[in-house]
């Protein structure tokens, strides 16, 4: 953990909590050697980033919430929202309100023509409990907002228009901790629903909690983080196939998917997991190596090229999906499975904490 | 039967462009000229079905002409859907003599015999090209008219282009063309894509091939201004042989438009570094696709640009030369292919 010691190199003390003034703030990527992770080189910084992590556990949630089914039910855009300022989990009632308020007003300003806001709103926040891995972690905030048609009875169901929520899971607890104290961390925003509405809601986020949001890709080595990590779950929960897609620089643009037999991909994956240090059997606990993910990828991409000779590393590595979820390089979503879902969302919030402009 | 009937008009409208009904509803000449003029094509195409309809009962017209309707669109666009190619095998000796009135009537003969509840309809199209529109029943139930299976055979030609075809009744057809072509058996060609024209001269081979040469023909435009002309004449001379063997292995000028590549590869994963999977006994199962708006281009550009290595191995060179985007691979060579 040596990596993250110099997050307490500025006193949390001497940072003066101004409402305008971020510059402050810790910046979680000015501790870390980005380029090690994004450009997949070892930098020549000592404090590389992630190259190991945990291998996926079957969650610690015992009993999946209903909260927490929510968020399996649909694709995701992915977001980064920098800390919000004066967030209060204690207050998502009055959030509610004030959301609705402010998108009706916007709405009649014309501002958000077309986004369907003809009939009334109802907008909820709520909270969704077990996704915080530490003390600082803060609670998961889930957010939907429903319709209600003009001439309809009380008990009708209503039609929802747009969900998201705001998540940290597993964040950097050093520099959850270096924060201010008025400022929530929750960096992954993931929106469903109309990109009018998603402006919306991120333009209340900005004015309310002085905060600002940005597009969260996915890049091609988080993308083999992913698949890697997915398909060494195969054995306790199987993965049904794993599923790469690469798009080719060609003309016209060629895409290849390679779709792999679980069994066989477990079993490319074990092989190379196995050699020693992990002690026997007992590799429950084990972390996963990136020169592990990187020889997991080498080896279902030389196995294509033998075939095809078809360099896949002119191209880019744009999807991956099993049944435990997909993922896509423009920052799509889908969890389909509950049981690893920390483990993707962990990925996921170390991404966005990088992401961050501060 | 006035339920099918709407059916049946609404899923026709709703597929085709305004502008497409009137000429088709003209080519179709059921209604009269008062008839179609009468139309109005700026209203909802729910409503324009409603008029449609009353004026099919007007005229008396039913559900066969209403088939006819559909067919006269798919005809005049079948890009809308995926075609299958098969072939025939072992001419018969009569096979070269069979001629239109004669292929009708016997299609229509057998594959009556072989299930009582079907409707077919065939149409000779201005190209020479059969086309057959099959609506299926079972045992019990009158056919199906909202999920037809298309079918076009060129006479004198071993090619069937099919869309829409269930395992079910694959073998009915089968037989019935077997017989009404006077051929042995028909097989998967394990071919399929959207453009219709481009898996049919896939097949027949109707496209610019190139074939080896030792001395290159010059197949690209030449650079004008050399800046160095020593460093030009040698990327040229790369460029041109890496584009000879681009097309030798794809074909030159525009190319079939096949979308889609598919390769079930059932091969053992060798790989130098990784002694346990090179050693396992089992093969590394996996599927792999190729998809672009025209893939025989796209490959031949990553040849040219060398994302695909050169010479380019037969697994990619073998879709325009064996006419096929769908292949299981073995290691004991191409596996077996499926006969009907």
């Amino acid at each position: 953990m040596d990596r993250h010691t110099s997050v307490a190199r500025t006193p949390v003390s001497s940072v003066v909590v101004q409402r305008r003034s971020k510059s402050h703030r810790l910046s979680y990527r000015s501790n870390v050697g980005t380029m090690s992770h994004l450009g997949y080189t070892p930098g020549f910084s000592k404090r590389r980033l992630t190259t190991s992590r945990l291998a996926p556990k079957h969650s610690r949630i015992t009993e999946v919430n209903p909260e927490q089914l929510a968020l399996l039910v649909r694709e995701w855009q992915l977001s980064y929202v920098t800390p919000l300022y004066r967030f209060r989990h204690g207050q998502l009632k009055s959030y509610s309100r004030q959301l609705a308020a402010f998108m009706v007003s916007e709405q009649q300003q014309g501002v958000a023509a077309e986004v369907g806001l003809e009939s009334a709103l109802k907008v909820s926040f709520t909270l969704v409990a077990g996704m915080a891995q530490t003390e600082e972690e803060a609670n998961t905030v889930f957010i939907q907002i429903h319709s209600k048609p003009p001439f309809s009875a009380p008990d009708d169901p209503q039609k929802l228009l747009w969900s998201g929520w705001l998540t940290s899971v597993g964040g950097n607890p050093d520099y959850l901790r270096s924060l201010p104290e008025d400022f929530v961390c929750l960096p992954l925003f993931c929106s469903g629903g109309t990109e009018g509405l998603t402006a919306l809601v991120k333009a209340w986020f900005q004015q309310t909690f002085d905060c600002c949001f940005g597009p969260l890709e996915i890049n091609s080595v988080n993308l083999q983080w992913l698949a890697a990590l997915w398909t060494d779950c195969h054995a306790r929960s199987s993965i049904k196939q794993l599923k790469l897609v690469w798009s080719l620089p060609a003309e016209p643009p060629l895409e290849v998917t390679y779709t792999v037999h679980p069994q066989d991909a477990w079993e490319l994956w074990r092989s190379i997991r196995q050699p020693g240090e992990r002690g026997g059997e007992e590799e429950e606990d084990g972390s996963v190596g990136l020169e592990e993910v990187a020889c997991f990828i080498k080896g279902l991409k030389s196995h294509f090229y033998r075939h095809f000779r078809v360099e896949l590393s002119a191209g880019r590595l744009t999807q991956v999906s099993t049944a435990l979820g997909s993922a896509k390089h423009g920052g799509r979503l889908k969890i389909s499975n509950s049981s690893y879902m920390i483990t993707t969302l962990t990925l996921l919030t170390e991404c966005a904490l990088l992401k961050m402009p501060i | 039967m006035d339920d099918l009937k709407r059916r049946l008009l609404q899923r026709i409208i709703r597929t085709m462009p305004t502008q497409m009904l009137k000429t088709t509803l003209s080519k179709w000449a059921r209604l009269n000229i008062e008839q179609q003029e009468s139309l109005d094509f700026t209203q909802p195409k729910f409503l324009l079905t409603d008029q449609l309809l009353a004026l099919c009962g007007e005229s008396g017209l039913g559900v066969k002409h209403i088939t006819e309707l559909e067919m006269i669109y798919i005809i005049d666009n079948p890009n809308q859907r995926l075609w299958h190619a098969y072939q025939l095998l072992e001419a018969g000796d009569d096979a070269h003599s069979v001629e239109v009135t004669n292929f009708k009537e016997q299609f229509k003969v057998h594959l009556t015999e072989l299930i009582r509840h079907v409707s077919i309809k065939i149409k000779k199209h201005t190209d020479e090209a059969v086309w057959i529109r099959i609506a299926w029943g079972d045992r019990s139930s009158r056919p199906n008219h909202l999920k037809p299976t298309y079918v076009v055979h060129h006479l004198q030609t071993p090619y069937v282009f099919v869309t829409n075809l269930t395992s079910k009744t694959m073998p009915l057809l089968s037989q019935a063309l077997v017989m009404a072509t006077r051929y042995s058996s028909m097989k998967d060609a394990n071919l399929s894509g959207r453009n219709l024209s481009a898996v049919r001269d896939l097949l027949m081979k109707q496209f610019q091939q190139v074939f080896p040469s030792k001395h290159l023909q010059p197949l690209g435009k030449k650079n004008q201004i050399n800046s160095n002309p020593q460093i030009e004449r040698e990327q040229d001379e790369q460029s041109e042989t890496r584009l000879q063997i681009a097309c030798e292995a794809f074909g030159g000028g525009t190319l079939p438009e096949l979308q889609k590549a598919i390769y079930t590869l059932e091969t053992k994963l060798k790989d130098n570094t990784n002694k346990i999977m090179t050693e396992r006994e089992q093969p590394f199962r996996c599927v792999v696709t190729f998809k672009s708006t025209n893939i025989l281009e796209s490959l031949r550009h990553s040849a040219m640009t060398g994302i695909a290595s050169t010479p380019v191995t037969p697994m990619l060179s073998s879709i325009s030369q064996k006419g096929r985007n769908h292949f299981l691979i073995t290691d004991k060579g191409p596996g077996p292919q499926r006969k009907l």
